[in-house]
């Protein structure tokens, strides 16, 4: 059962294409499991559809049809090689959304908390990480310029707003400083991805924030 | 259909085409300016299923100078958007087979396209060093779909073009708005002269209010 969803307006950001790299792959993870949300993002693009077909149409250039038939024939059945990224073991089957994405191997930044680097294709320096912390542990203390997007892929953690399982993603502002401890019965692993620069504070803080060059 | 299109794809013959020309200028006779859904549909399934020149033609005619305005309303220079215009129909002949009617309407699907592709441009301005043909998710095919889900594209379309309809012109607006521009809110403030704050609470408003009238048409 899934309890915590994007806002209206971030699922509007991401299907009109305005949400940066990072927040794009944690949404569409969370959109990959939650059927409510991708039936609204399905409504949102076909909303821009929709626009396009009601738009006022820009004539193309005199010659537009003809580069564009030159240009079937040259690169029409190309097939583009994608690069698979390098991904590490890192002992969870990654969600769909994140198949582009390399992830790199856990790495200690404290008692009970690893963390591991996620690169998106989109964008080489987007903020997005993978969290592991085990039972009963807090998540690392912070505060960000913009909003945070996390997702929980397994076991669940809890702030003063409420409790997050598999499939539920918080959304928290600037205005939030919150540090969500994780449920006793296990560890929980989750993505996040910051709009903005992120400033952790604290003793991990110290620990993560080079690593974030930040 | 603008007058110049008609007038360059008219005019210009050139010897491997001149079949396709013939076809696609009697095609054109007839169009007003408006595709249906359904023709769209039938156009894409020839140039998947055989790579038909006059049927992608035809589609390149009416999206082509429409991805072209709606990129430059997202701030993009003339240039520019006709060369995401471009890149966007391109990307349309190479991905025709894994269009699915059952998940989207046409325009929906190029609109995605031309989206991701816009995306891409803005990646490559900002951080020319990035991977190149990196391996997009939303470009394969998803599970397959069933024929309840079918049906549900096609409504999916006619309840989001009645919902938008029934919203105030101003929150059609501030929703129209929202899907042209990389920082649409502040542009949008900007653009409408009123604070962030305010356009943000109007956005938050505009979604309500479709959210309620979306849900009510189901």
């Amino acid at each position: 059962m899934i309890n915590h969803h994007p806002s209206d307006e971030t699922l509007l950001r991401q299907a009109s294409g305005s949400l940066e790299a990072g927040p794009r792959i944690v949404v569409a993870v969370h959109i990959g499991g939650c059927p409510a949300c991708a039936e609204r993002i399905a409504q949102f693009e076909a909303t821009g559809g929709l626009f396009l077909d009601e738009i006022e149409p820009q004539a193309m250039s005199d010659d537009a049809l003809d580069r564009q038939m030159a240009r079937i024939e040259v690169d029409g059945e190309r097939r583009e090689e994608h690069s698979r990224p390098t991904r590490a073991d890192i002992g969870i089957r990654l969600p769909a959304a994140m198949d582009g994405c390399g992830v790199g191997p856990w790495r200690w930044i404290g008692p009970g908390v690893r963390w591991s680097r996620v690169t998106v294709p989109q964008d080489a320096g987007a903020n997005v990480m993978l969290l592991k912390v085990a039972a009963g542990r807090r998540m690392p203390e912070h505060t960000h310029s913009g909003y945070e997007y996390t997702q929980v892929l397994k076991g669940s953690l809890y702030d003063a707003r409420g409790r997050y399982g598999p499939g539920d993603l918080d959304e928290a502002d600037d205005e939030v400083q919150h540090q969500p401890v994780v449920d006793e019965s296990g560890e929980c692993i989750c993505i996040a991805a910051l709009e903005g620069q992120m400033r952790l504070r604290g003793f991990f803080g110290r620990l993560i924030q080079p690593l974030l060059g930040g | 259909m603008d007058a110049s299109g008609y007038e360059f794809i008219a005019g210009t013959v050139s010897r491997t085409f001149d079949h396709t020309r013939i076809e696609m200028a009697m095609t054109m006779r007839a169009d007003t300016g408006a595709l249906s859904a359904e023709e769209a549909k039938r156009l894409l399934a020839a140039v998947a299923e055989g790579r038909d020149r006059a049927a992608f033609a035809t589609l390149f005619g009416f999206y082509a100078p429409r991805l072209k305005a709606f990129m430059m309303r997202s701030g993009m220079a003339v240039s520019t958007a006709e060369d995401i215009a471009q890149e966007t129909m391109l990307l349309v002949w190479k991905k025709a087979s894994y269009f699915d009617p059952a998940r989207a309407g046409v325009s929906t699907w190029i609109f995605t396209i031309g989206r991701n592709v816009r995306i891409d441009r803005l990646r490559r301005e900002s951080r020319p060093a990035a991977v190149v043909n990196a391996f997009d998710p939303s470009d394969e095919p998803d599970s397959p779909v069933s024929g309840e889900a079918a049906v549900m594209a096609a409504e999916r379309d006619e309840r989001v073009r009645s919902a938008v309809a029934l919203l105030s012109p101003e929150q059609a607006d501030i929703l129209r708005l929202s899907f042209f521009g990389d920082k649409p809110q502040s542009e949008i403030a900007s653009q409408l002269r009123i604070p962030l704050g305010t356009v943000k609470s109007r956005v938050r408003l505009a979604l309500s209010r479709l959210r309620l009238i979306l849900d009510d048409l189901k």
